[in-house]
């Protein structure tokens, strides 16, 4: 039957390959990067100069390209449906009484922006990652919203382990009668990410309290949204922690006051900031066992270890996958990179982690596609690509859409960010007692953590893993108010002198866009890439464009 | 039966139709950036003068 079938569609390709053909031929001037190609336009010629952001139209990218972003467009109406559809009535609340969740509406251009310009194979995974985070994302607001007690609550409402969103979530499998949500995902972080301002409202509300302007804005913006009484109100506990550093704790002692306030009870789970260590191991160890007896003691559950292992082993299988995926990285024919890499690697690693076999699905078909990408010596971006960077780069990548950019501008390919090299070791399936062991070296090297806290190799090994995947460039976020990493400013030139890497600081301000606005961040490179490099941008329309309304 | 194949057909063509004129209709929002100027210009702003009113309790 399956033959048939193939012979079927392969009768029918001949028909139409030519038909497609011809279409893309008479319709390739409509097309941006054929127009940045050829003198008469780009990627920025479909926007009007209000500086919204919003395009006239939507990309024309040939017929199949087109076609499947079109198809993939329309899984993510349909996800957002299903999400509406599931608890109209809450759903609807959430959107009155949360201006995060205002924000969220602008997921569709969101998912727009930072795939423009993607073609073929590039395309094909990042919709497949795309599908799978809107998917993730949708499921987990529906959640949240149908049992916000602020929204009248719901069957789970009580069964909700709330946690700070830079606690590794895997452990809490071994709770399967409860849900482990991360507080500060939806109201902060990842909207935050869709719409640059969001975050400036909640980091106003903060200064106006009186917390002082030069601190992390992402923490400055969850306290914003602590004191602006905007987190759903859900479960009976908060993990709240230490990670990824010290401005965490500050915010998370601001946060504890208003989840006191709505009857929850906050219990600090704190991680060895020193985790290269034994002794840092050990402590985290014991520091999950007395997270699980906390759990125990106020959801009035037990530990099941098997629930946990069932969820390790999808991890696992992500992790292979993913140790793969890095050696795929280092030949120049992989179609995932920048931000559809980093992007879905932080969704997958921080907010599923484990707990949905879906997303080992989509692991599969994606490495699928590499291989045979390896296999026909493809070249990404048209073989357009310049030049290999290794990034060391925060939440400000995202609503920057910056790795998009740099490869649509200047043939700039982001292989892979800091964030994507979180725990991967193996978590051990069968023993509790090595199982546990596994997951603190695991949950230890957390979001914004493994190559930004713990020490100077931490944050020096960002020239092996550039070595390791043949990047010729690496850059550096520089964080005003990041008072550690201002730190090792001198440290990290001196090491790019000396290893021999293109070097480049980009300035930002984490997630307030209105200290260094996007505009700023890309003339950085702009002026390193013509000063110092001395090249021409691929797109011209790209170099210098106003953002500043958008979302 | 050939009743049957009269009712079959005029089923498959309503189907045809439909997901004909879905097509036409969700492809054109599509290609048009419909619902984000939609959402942008005119939803945006009016959930934007919503949430600016509201009086949040910021005691902590």
């Amino acid at each position: 039957m399956n033959a048939i079938l193939k012979n079927a569609l392969g009768i029918c390709k001949k028909v139409t390959d030519p038909c497609i053909d011809f279409i893309d031929k008479k319709l390739e001037k409509f097309d941006p990067v054929w127009q940045a190609e050829h003198g008469t336009g780009g990627l920025r010629s479909r926007y009007p100069d209000d500086g919204s952001g919003i395009p006239r139209y939507r990309e024309w990218r040939g017929v199949r390209d087109t076609f499947q972003d079109y198809v993939a467009w329309l899984r993510n109406v349909g996800y957002m449906g299903a999400m509406a559809a599931k608890s109209p009535v809450h759903v609807v609340k959430g959107i009155w009484e949360y201006r995060w969740m205002g924000s969220f509406l602008g997921s569709f251009q969101f998912v727009d922006r930072i795939f423009e310009g993607y073609r073929g194979r590039e395309l094909d995974i990042a919709n497949i990652h795309g599908n799978a985070i809107v998917r993730i994302l949708t499921l987990r607001i529906g959640l949240i919203l149908a049992n916000d007690r602020r929204l009248g609550g719901g069957p789970m409402s009580d069964f909700i382990i709330g946690l700070d969103e830079t606690v590794p979530p895997l452990f809490t499998a071994g709770f399967p009668t409860l849900n482990a949500e991360p507080m500060q995902t939806m109201p902060e972080f990842v909207v935050c990410d869709v719409d640059q301002n969001l975050d400036p409202y909640y980091i106003d509300v903060a200064e106006s309290y009186g917390l002082a302007p030069d601190v992390c804005s992402r923490c400055s913006a969850e306290t914003g949204v602590a004191l602006d009484d905007a987190f759903p109100v859900f479960g009976k506990l908060v993990l709240s922690t230490n990670q990824p550093c010290n401005a965490s704790e500050a915010t998370s002692m601001f946060q504890r006051r208003r989840f006191h306030q709505w009857g929850i009870e906050d219990y600090p789970f704190v991680f060895a900031m020193q985790h290269n260590e034994q002794n840092g191991h050990d402590y985290t160890r014991e520091e999950l066992k007395q997270a699980i007896a906390k759990i125990e003691e106020v959801y009035n559950v037990k530990y099941d270890w098997n629930a946990l292992f069932k969820a390790a082993a999808n991890m696992n299988h992500q992790n292979e996958i993913e140790l793969e995926k890095w050696d795929i990285f280092a030949t120049p024919y992989s179609p995932l990179s920048g931000i559809s890499e980093s992007l879905y690697k932080l969704v997958e690693w921080a907010l599923v982690n484990g707990h949905d076999a879906y997303f080992n699905k989509v692991d599969d078909k994606v490495i699928q596609i590499m291989r045979q990408a390896v296999d026909d010596k493809y070249l990404p971006y048209k073989g357009k690509t310049r030049h290999r960077a290794f990034l060391w780069g925060p939440s400000a990548m995202y609503y920057t859409d910056f790795p998009t950019w740099t490869q649509n501008c200047w043939g700039l390919t982001i292989v892979l960010n800091m964030d994507s090299t979180m725990g991967h070791n193996h978590i051990d399936t069968e023993d509790p007692e090595k199982a546990l062991t596994d997951l603190a070296l695991f949950s230890e090297k957390g979001v914004m953590r493994h190559h930004a806290v713990g020490g100077w190799d931490n944050v020096d090994a960002v020239w092996a893993w550039a070595k390791r995947l043949n990047c010729d460039m690496v850059i550096c976020n520089d964080n005003v108010a990041c008072k550690g990493m201002n730190g090792v400013h001198g440290m990290l030139e001196e090491r790019a002198r000396e290893l021999g890497f293109h070097f480049m600081f980009l300035p930002h301000d984490l997630e307030d866009s209105r200290t260094i606005s996007r505009q700023e961040m890309r003339s950085a490179v702009n002026k390193f890439m013509s000063v110092v490099m001395g090249e021409e941008p691929l797109d011209p329309t790209l170099v210098e464009f106003d953002d500043s309304k958008a979302w | 039966m050939k009743k049957l194949f009269s009712i079959l057909w005029n089923i498959c063509k309503k189907l045809v139709m439909t997901v004909f004129v879905l097509f036409v209709v969700t492809f054109t929002i599509y290609m048009t950036n419909a619902e984000n100027k939609l959402i942008y210009y005119h939803i945006s702003p009016f959930l934007t003068k919503h949430y600016d009113k509201q009086a949040r309790d910021r005691r902590i």
